[in-house]
């Protein structure tokens, strides 16, 4: 890889990471906190990105893996709040489940009703923080077995995972005496990591989702830049030669989906504990089709693309929230730079910049004009598999 | 006597009662360059892809050295040893030459035992070497989908190399090349033979003269004849055969 | 036990509706239209607006939805689907962003909002058709209650779908369009004009979705969101039919109809729903290409 291209893309990164950990010196607050959040739907642009981008796995239901991992830390967060505890230290029962109470219950988790005892190990905060992960992994890696073993092809697999976000969502509105149906999880307490609570409106906790983020995307970039991410854009290039050449091409394809899945259950964790909410809303078809639209004008192949592309929108709208229509029109443009990504600019915005950059490198002779494109941050787009 | 690389047995698939490939039966052995001629759509790519695993079998059974491939997944089949080349050239391109080559020496055996950095000197030594020999290495940044047709198959064949499998399949390998790059290509395939065991498919006679010894072959998806090149232009039935389909080829 | 059947069988209709234009356009074009649950709610919205400014009912909503979608349809097909064709994914992902355009254009009353002008009909708010005097009201079928208005759909969708049938299976141009989702290379070479055929075809598909939502206004509330729910059961129903097949859209659309309505009647609507998207998924993992697909590799 070119030395100035290295170069340029390392800038890249360390110059957002500076800004993002630059934002309290100016912002109360109250800003802070919906930065935070724009920095996990970063996040979720990262995870999109190495699954669609560099996996070549479009996957429409990403707000499965953001859901359950948002309810997996909300459980252990609701079990920790005053009102639950009120029930008693060592039996707290979120308030929603005494007023779905079986009737002449015992009011406590294991028998409150049907189902409350699958709370029981949430009380743990650690529980719920591996849950977050662990969960969405485990779901990823069922589903992709299944998936990438048969050899289903992409736009399949990609209504595969829309149309499993969407039962998903319906059985977490549908169990209510669990999850609380449609009004999600309210009323959390604070996340508190030895003995320090994380106040939403803190600086710590914004600190504390700038730090995931920069971690997150160090890990995948670094990730993509193993053999095994070499190896798995060739599958994305040509799934049947990386057989051909020895390669179990599923096994891959099911380690990143996992990979990817993991990144949003996190992304979900932070999020719970940022906005102190969990809802089915999570879940809902348009927010995963959202992300994927973040990420594809963003720049899929680009991770740090993806997610600059991800706060950019969000923060941009958040700019324009003062008037409806300007926000209604935000989206509108939005909506239309996204047909025109797909139509004209398949590798986003990032694309456009690195062959802006590329320009300026080769006219200031640092460049030469040579097109292998792999393992650098902005690789070509996948072939059309359907 | 060597031993036996590459043993077919009465091998035969079936698609709905049309027999492509129907009981061959032939033995690769070790170190030969066997080469499988025949009319288009006598088998021989069926044939390879039985070998390989892209299509299952419905008769009889495959072994490499001992071991029974039949029927075995693809890349139980490559990791076994069996490499092929196919008549479209199949390489990434949208990596470059050097990627190219780069994945064709990672060790296939597990994702985690990729999940590091680098090659290593062995295997970057390697890589020289190959991109030395297939004439690639003035354009190893270069994207695989700007090389010419010649360069692509001969990226093709060097993956191939890196790979290192005991047998290897080569169909067409001078498909669309001109004759200095046929010559080559010989080249490439000559220094081959001896540590590897090769099955090639080819129709262009001049290059079967410069690489082959032992000769299959097929027609209508059976055995036809066997032997040297001079038994095999002689062979009374080998000749009806080709003046009776004309050679579409 | 007749109303659940009864029940069943509205659903499934609406459905059908839905997914006869998306079966077509999916055949013979390779496009998934994201977009057309938007024309099922511009349909309705002319309804809204045929009510207002020209003070008629649902019955002449019908022709003018037709004309008014089937225009729409042939417009995005001419600037976007035309590029994309047999890029599903693409397609999928180009036509979610029309529609995404689609309903910001009503929020914003295309952009008279800006100017302070509201018009009447349109903007974020919800709308409501009233249902004419005659489609109102329950009557008695066999000792059951059956709505006379989800038998209007039900009579409707059926003369939609013979009209579908025979336009495809008696006419010339029918013959063209089935020519095209066997083999459109071999069309072209018999001399059909493919892209004013396949223009035809999606402008069709958009008119019957506009009929969908003039059948929707009348229990629905309208609002621009409408649209994107129905899509999705549309064109999983598509899906699970099959490419090009259009009986199998209709035999996938009352499997899955009937399916609904009897989970629904023992459970919920919630978790009828539910089971049914994970009977799609189980199809679609054992078979992708869908129940009666007959498309060639």
């Amino acid at each position: 890889m070119n030395r100035s291209k290295l170069a340029l893309d390392l800038a890249t990164y360390l110059v957002f990471f500076a800004v993002i950990l630059a934002l309290p010196l100016f912002y109360d607050e109250f800003w802070l906190n919906r930065f935070a959040k724009y920095l996990v739907y970063g996040m979720l642009a990262v995870g999109i990105s190495l699954s669609w981008g560099y996996a070549g796995v479009l996957n429409l239901g990403q707000g499965l893996f953001f859901g359950i991992g948002a309810y997996m830390m909300a459980m252990s967060l609701k079990l920790a709040s005053a009102t639950s505890l009120q029930q008693g230290a060592d039996t707290p029962v979120p308030d929603f489940m005494l007023w779905n109470a079986e009737p002449g219950a015992k009011t406590d988790l294991c028998c409150i009703n049907q189902g409350s005892f699958l709370w029981i190990p949430f009380q743990d905060q650690w529980f719920g923080i591996a849950m977050s992960i662990a969960m969405p992994v485990l779901v990823a890696g069922i589903l992709g077995a299944i998936v990438f073993r048969q050899r289903i092809s992409g736009v399949f697999v990609a209504i595969i995972t829309l149309a499993l976000v969407l039962l998903v969502r319906l059985l977490v509105i549908d169990a209510q005496p669990v999850t609380n149906g449609f009004n999600g999880l309210t009323d959390l307490g604070w996340f508190t990591i030895l003995g320090f609570e994380f106040d939403p409106y803190v600086v710590e906790t914004y600190y504390l989702v700038a730090g995931a983020l920069i971690l997150t995307l160090t890990g995948t970039r670094l990730l993509v830049e193993t053999r095994a991410g070499l190896i798995l854009q060739a599958i994305r290039d040509d799934q049947n030669r990386v057989r051909y050449l020895g390669h179990a091409v599923a096994r891959y394809q099911v380690f990143f989906f996992c990979v990817s899945a993991a990144i949003a259950g996190f992304a979900g964790m932070l999020y719970t504990i940022a906005a102190e909410f969990t809802s089915p809303t999570f879940m809902d078809l348009a927010f995963s089709i959202t992300m994927v639209v973040w990420a594809a004008v963003g720049g899929r192949a680009s991770l740090i693309g993806a997610c600059i592309g991800a706060i950019l929108i969000n923060t941009i709208e958040a700019e324009m929230s003062e008037t409806e229509e300007l926000v209604e029109a935000w989206k509108a443009i939005i909506g239309f730079i996204f047909v025109m990504v797909v139509l004209f600019l398949p590798r986003g915005l990032a694309g456009f910049a690195h062959d802006m950059t590329d320009l300026a490198l080769r006219s200031l002779g640092l460049a030469e004009r040579e097109t292998g494109t792999a393992a650098r941050d902005v690789p070509l787009p996948a072939r059309e598999e359907a | 006597m060597a031993q036996a690389a590459l043993t077919i047995d009465a091998l035969g698939v079936s698609f709905g009662g049309f027999k492509a490939v129907d009981e061959v039966t032939m033995i690769v052995e070790e170190g030969e360059l066997r080469v499988l001629l025949g009319a288009n759509g006598a088998g021989k790519t069926t044939l390879m892809d039985l070998i390989s695993g892209k299509t299952k079998s419905t008769a009889g059974r495959v072994h490499l050295y001992d071991h029974d491939i039949t029927n075995l997944e693809e890349h139980r089949i490559a990791r076994q040893g069996v490499g092929r080349k196919f008549q479209i050239p199949s390489v990434f391109r949208d990596l470059s030459v050097q990627e190219n080559f780069e994945v064709a020496s990672c060790q296939n055996r597990s994702v985690f035992a990729n999940i590091g950095f680098g090659f290593g000197a062995a295997r970057r030594s390697r890589i020289e070497e190959v991109l030395e020999l297939t004439g690639l290495a003035d354009d190893r940044h270069v994207n695989a989908s700007s090389l010419s047709h010649g360069q692509t198959q001969w990226l093709e064949l060097g993956m191939l190399v890196i790979q290192d499998p005991k047998v290897l399949l080569l169909d067409e390998p001078t498909a669309g090349m001109t004759q200095a790059e046929t010559h080559k290509t010989a080249e490439i395939i000559n220094s081959l033979a001896g540590r590897h065991s090769l099955l090639v498919v080819e129709h262009d006679m001049a290059f079967v003269r410069q690489i082959a010894s032992h000769i299959t072959v097929m027609h209508l998806g059976r055995l036809l004849a066997e032997g040297t090149i001079e038994e095999i232009e002689s062979n009374p039935e080998v000749r009806s055969a080709y003046l009776g389909s004309q050679g579409i080829a | 036990m007749i109303e659940v059947i009864f029940i069943g069988l509205s659903l499934g209709s609406i459905l059908l509706l839905v997914a006869l234009g998306l079966a077509i356009t999916y055949g013979a074009m390779g496009v998934i239209n994201m977009a057309h649950g938007e024309m099922v709610m511009a349909g309705a919205y002319v309804t809204v607006a045929t009510g207002i400014y020209l003070d008629l009912n649902i019955f002449f909503a019908i022709p003018l939805a037709f004309i008014a979608t089937a225009v729409l349809g042939l417009l995005i097909e001419r600037l976007v689907v035309r590029r994309l064709y047999h890029r599903l994914l693409d397609t999928l992902l180009a036509t979610w962003g029309i529609a995404i355009l689609m309903q910001q254009a009503v929020r914003l009353e295309f952009g008279l909002t800006f100017f302070g002008i509201h018009v009447e009909g349109l903007g974020a708010g919800l709308q409501r058709v009233d249902v004419p005097e005659v489609l109102g009201g329950t009557y008695d079928l066999l000792g059951a209650e059956i709505n006379t208005y989800r038998s209007f759909i039900i009579l409707v969708t059926l003369v939609l779908a013979a009209l579908t049938w025979w336009l495809m299976y008696r006419t010339p141009i029918g013959t063209q369009v089935r020519a095209i989702i066997r083999n459109p290379q071999m069309a072209a070479a018999c001399g059909i004009d493919v892209k004013r055929v396949n223009a035809l075809t999606f402008a069709y598909g958009s008119g019957l979705a506009g009929v969908a939502g003039v059948m929707m206004s009348g229990f629905k509330t309208v609002f621009p969101d409408m649209g994107s729910s129905m899509v999705v059961d549309g064109f999983l129903v598509v899906v699970v039919g099959g490419v090009g097949s259009l009986f199998g859209a209709f035999a996938a659309a009352g499997m899955l109809g009937e399916l609904n309505g009897i989970v629904a009647s023992i459970y919920n609507d919630i978790l009828a729903r539910a089971v049914v998207f994970g009977v799609v998924i189980g199809i679609i993992v054992w078979r992708p290409q869908g129940l009666f697909s007959f498309k060639g590799r």
